[in-house]
């Protein structure tokens, strides 16, 4: 028998997932399109399932000097009308599904469902946003970008629940563009952020990165290191060389909603009109 | 009857639907119903060598052609199309057989323990097999000869998903009270339904009877495929006799149910030495995939469309619908004309270029006019006032200045005009000779009066204005008229809902019925009158020769979109659009304007967002995530006017205004698309992906 489990605090459902192998359940707008089957039948799990909807004490949007902590039930209608959410982050948020699904989903579940088409995992990669894990055991953090580590995978171990992320400050300037095949509840085809900071003339900070391009987000410290430092005129004028450089990073693919030519091209035109705009 | 004003009124249906209360086919609870699922083909093209059936637990039935008592066969227009795939399957995801039982979970897992062992054939994909083939002159085509030059052009066309919010449904079951079997389902043509039932099971048409229920949407693609349901289900129900659901999942609807027909549109223009236009000839191909069913009548359409509002002295119209082993295409809003008006409205503009010519004198030139003769030699007789549409069009949208301001380069930014017309009701004189509608209407002892079509309404607003005619015309408070929605035991053959005939057609029946009756009325007494349609008798025509008049009457209009273009993304937005119609009288203007904005939103759609590509026979896009129809924050602020011209032969003046409301979207778009990138376009839809490799072979 299928066990379903709905939680009031962190510590219940630790102690549940301390017990049980358990599908975390928390918008359910992933999850429940996963295990979809047919018109007028329930959907099936194959494990227990945990909700999270109810551990209102996570459900929380705060601010401290490592940065802004999202509890991971926050939905993305709420972080879109708080002021305290950076600005890059609601641009991203607001460009996901319709106001509907936006009222059940959270980042949570965006992490957690590891898609190479999260779109907040994109900016979470820019921001090296990381999250609190939460067990019996106690926590540990890890970045965004550590924890996924492939299509749907994660290095979650069976009794760990993400009980917040934290998204670092980071003042810089930001382009981000996602490609979708529509202006909404759209799939992401190819999405871009890239930042950058000017202090004087000098490159102070740049950080690039693609979604929907690889398995994961790409993005390169390396790559990012070369050309902190340059001035911004040997930075623009280098601009076939970084267009160059990402352009060997990424590696689309072609389905049902576009071809790999496609987003190779689009991802490095909108990396090139990022360069054109840095004033 | 005089046009009265174009006054709107709240649908009869609002508050229903507002208040979730109407009852779709899934919402209908019959005690202990069974499920029905389809056991489909996995090949494009196959014999069919034998079917594992599993063991099956009590009360689980597998039904295949084996168990049908009169013919395999679902007529659709033609009777090519098998209820159940037997020896031979001709596409993937044709139904081979059903499975029902009380538990839809139990009959889903046992579908997949069947084994189909096939015998694979060389499968079709390509339109090189021709089924049907037509074609017809006007004037003198030998002349083509003694040319000087020919400037040729070839136009294409995808699939398009009706994309009902209410996926396909049927309800079977035998009426405890009459005994009927009844049918309840989302659908267009209950009679079509109940005829492929008597058919499929050889019974008298009193034994069934087809109820329908609330439609959430068809736009033609209701139209054929319920017939096919209906008689697998009889085939079922007749074996079983349970009451038994059948209901689609999206993913099944949008890949297995029939589509818009892809095209692909030849002209050539023939010209003399000194740049003179001879004549068009015009060659239009139409996929019309595994079965005919009605491509035939999707391509006379398409084909007597072919010239669009342009009147030229010589034309030779050729078409072609091919087999290939793909889910047959039917029909769709429009139903061949979008295509071909696609290619026409195009190649008309870029004729223009060719000869170095202004686009809006060139075609000024062709326009048709009043008493013009039709490419099929029948005469335009209604008033056409397209000059006036043109202008009004252009007006709103300060065409003029903007045409020449966003074809300097690089503007990224383009806008274009598109005419079209749409000959309302059956093509020929199908109405009198194929449909012959009738209508009942009747008066009880208490002055209440009934009035009975087999009229669906889907959600367009048909039920509101068809009793708005007849108590208008009765002249009777509007709660002294009941007309529900359409049963067949009660109801003569009024005809399908199609061809943007409900309201020229139906309507104008409804209005001469219940003025016969005004005739007679005599207060406190039980009457009745059966209307039958009379045509109007100019109406002469011949389907094998393609010629004569080919409706009884056309609605027209103009589009204009503007759009621009992102040179980083390829992506394009539409940013706002006007349109004129003249589709008579209006005789509720907000239904109409609902009509235009669904219409164009739906044409533009199929221009540059709706993909459906068949690979090797299986279609890639199943879902609302990867087959993308517009949201509304895809739509630009649309703004309609309606030129009142009230035509003799409708109800109050009005002719159709269904499907006129597509036709010219795509066109429009297109040319306002051109003008943004600077280049000529040929095919739709223009997705992103295929504009990046438009404008890649510039640089
Ligand atoms: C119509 C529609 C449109 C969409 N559009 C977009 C879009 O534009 N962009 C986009 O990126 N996504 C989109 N999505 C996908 C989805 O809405 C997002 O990924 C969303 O962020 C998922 O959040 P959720 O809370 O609903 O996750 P759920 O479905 O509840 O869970 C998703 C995954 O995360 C895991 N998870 C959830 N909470 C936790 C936790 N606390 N600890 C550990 N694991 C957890 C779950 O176990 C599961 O594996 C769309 C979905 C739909 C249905």
């Amino acid at each position: 028998m299928i066990k379903y489990f709905v939680p009031k605090s962190l510590k219940e459902a630790t102690e549940i997932l301390s017990q049980n192998d358990c599908y975390i359940l928390a918008g359910g707008t992933d999850l429940m399109v996963q295990k979809h089957r047919s018109a007028s039948l329930l959907p099936t799990f194959e494990k227990d399932v945990l909700f999270t909807n109810e551990i209102k004490e996570l459900d929380y949007i705060k601010v401290d000097k490592e940065g802004v902590h999202v509890g991971s039930v926050t939905k993305y209608e709420k972080m879109l009308k708080s002021a305290q959410i950076p600005d890059i982050f609601r641009k991203t948020i607001e460009q996901i599904a319709s106001p509907g699904i936006r009222n059940m989903a959270t980042m949570a579940g965006n992490i957690g469902n590891a898609s190479p088409a999260g779109d907040t995992l994109v900016p979470l990669n820019v921001f090296d946003a990381y999250l609190v894990l939460s067990s019996t055991r106690g926590e540990r953090k890890v970045l965004v970008s550590d924890y996924i580590i492939g299509v749907r995978k994660t290095i979650r171990e069976k009794d760990e629940i993400i009980k917040e992320i934290v998204i670092p400050n980071l003042d810089l300037e930001f382009d981000y563009e996602k490609v979708g095949s529509r202006k909404a509840e759209s799939i992401s085809k190819v999405s871009f952020l890239g930042a950058y900071k000017l202090e004087g003339n000098i490159i102070k900070d740049f950080r690039v990165a693609f979604g929907s391009v690889s398995i994961k987000v790409v993005r390169d410290k390396e790559v990012e290191k070369k050309y902190i430092g340059l001035t911004k005129e040997e930075f623009i004028n280098r601009k076939e060389e970084i267009v160059s450089d990402y352009s060997k990073l990424i590696s689309p693919i072609t389905d049902h909603r576009s071809t790999k030519e496609y987003r190779q091209k689009v991802a490095c035109n909108l990396l090139s009109r990022f360069i054109d705009n840095i004033k | 009857m005089i046009p009265k004003y174009l006054t709107s009124v709240k649908k009869v249906d609002n508050e229903e639907k507002m208040a979730g209360l109407a009852l779709f086919t899934d919402d209908i609870q019959v005690e202990g119903a069974y499920f029905a699922v389809t056991l489909r083909s996995e090949k494009a093209h196959a014999k069919i060598l034998d079917i594992k059936v599993p063991t099956l637990p009590k009360d689980y039935y597998f039904i295949s052609a084996k168990d049908i008592p009169g013919e395999n066969v679902c007529n659709i227009i033609v009777d090519d199309w098998p209820v159940f795939a037997d020896k031979e399957t001709n596409y993937i995801g044709e139904s081979i057989g059903l499975v029902v039982g009380p538990d839809k979970e139990k009959c889903l897992d046992l579908l997949n323990e069947f084994e189909v062992t096939y015998e694979e054939l060389e499968p079709v994909f390509e339109m090189k097999d021709s089924y049907v083939h037509k074609e017809f002159t006007k004037g003198n085509v030998d002349l083509f000869k003694s040319s000087a030059k020919v400037f040729s052009e070839s136009f294409e066309t995808g699939y398009q998903e009706q994309a009902y919010l209410e996926p396909q449904g049927m309800l079977v079951y035998f009426d405890k009270d009459d005994g009927r079997l009844t049918v309840k389902a989302s659908m267009q043509c209950p009679f079509y339904i109940h005829k492929a039932i008597m058919r499929v099971l050889n019974w008298p048409e009193e034994k069934i009877k087809v109820i329908q229920p609330a439609v959430g949407g068809a736009f033609g693609g209701k139209e054929h495929y319920p017939s096919l349901m209906g008689a697998q289900l009889a085939t079922a129900i007749n074996k079983i006799h349970h009451p038994i659901k059948m209901i689609f999942d999206r993913k099944e609807d949008v890949p297995f149910t029939t589509k818009r027909h892809p095209s692909k549109t030849d002209i050539s223009a023939y010209l003399d030495d000194k740049n003179n236009l001879i004549g068009l000839k015009i060659h239009v191909n139409i996929d019309g995939g595994a079965y005919i069913g009605c491509s035939m009548v999707v391509l006379s359409r398409a084909l007597i469309a072919a010239t669009n509002t342009y009147t030229f002295e010589n034309v030779e119209i050729i078409g072609d619908a091919y087999h290939t082993n793909k889910v047959p295409s039917a029909a769709f809003r429009g139903f061949g004309s979008p295509q071909s008006i696609f290619a026409m409205e195009l190649f008309i503009n870029h004729l223009a270029d060719y000869l170095g010519v202004d686009r809006f004198v060139f075609k000024n030139k062709y326009h048709v006019k009043t008493g013009d003769v039709t490419s099929t030699s029948g005469i335009f007789r209604d008033e056409i006032v397209l000059d006036k549409i043109i202008e009004k069009a252009k007006k709103m949208s300060d065409f003029d200045r903007k045409f020449k301001e966003y074809s300097k380069p690089n503007s990224n930014r383009g806008i274009g005009i598109s005419t079209f017309l749409h000959g309302c009701g059956f093509t020929g004189s199908g109405e009198s000779t194929i449909i012959n509608a009738q209508l009942k209407i009747k008066k009880d002892k208490n002055d209440i009066v009934t009035f009975y079509t087999s009229q669906v309404d889907f959600g367009q607003g048909n039920r509101t204005t068809l009793k708005r005619i007849v108590v208008d015309t009765l002249g009777i408070p509007e709660d002294h008229v009941i007309y529900d929605a359409p049963d067949t035991s009660k109801t003569l053959s009024t005809g399908p809902t199609a061809a943007s005939r409900t309201i020229i057609i139906v309507g104008g029946l409804a209005a001469k019925a219940a003025q016969h009756l005004k005739d007679i009325w005599v207060s406190g007494k039980e009457q009745e009158i059966v209307e039958p349609y009379v045509g109007p008798s100019y109406i002469k025509w011949d389907e094998d020769k393609m010629q004569g008049d080919a409706y009884p009457g056309y609605a027209w209009g103009a589009n204009v979109v503007e759009v621009s273009f992102d040179p980083v993304t390829y992506q394009v937005k539409v940013e706002h659009t006007w349109s004129v119609y003249d589709v008579g009288h209006a005789i509720d203007e907000r239904i109409v304007i609902g009509q235009a904005d669904g219409g164009l939103a739906q044409a533009l759609g199929w221009s540059y967002l709706e993909k459906e590509e068949a690979v090797d026979g299986r279609f890639m896009q199943k879902k609302f995530s990867d087959y993308i129809v517009p949201t509304s924050m895809d739509l630009p602020e649309m703004e309609t006017a309606l030129i009142d011209n009230p035509f003799k032969y409708g109800a109050f003046g009005a002719k159709g205004a269904g499907e006129l409301t597509f036709v010219g979207g795509a066109p429009a778009f297109a040319l306002a698309f051109e003008q943004a990138i600077k280049k000529p376009v040929h095919k739709i839809p223009l997705t992103p992906e295929l504009i990046m490799e438009l404008v890649k072979d510039e640089d």
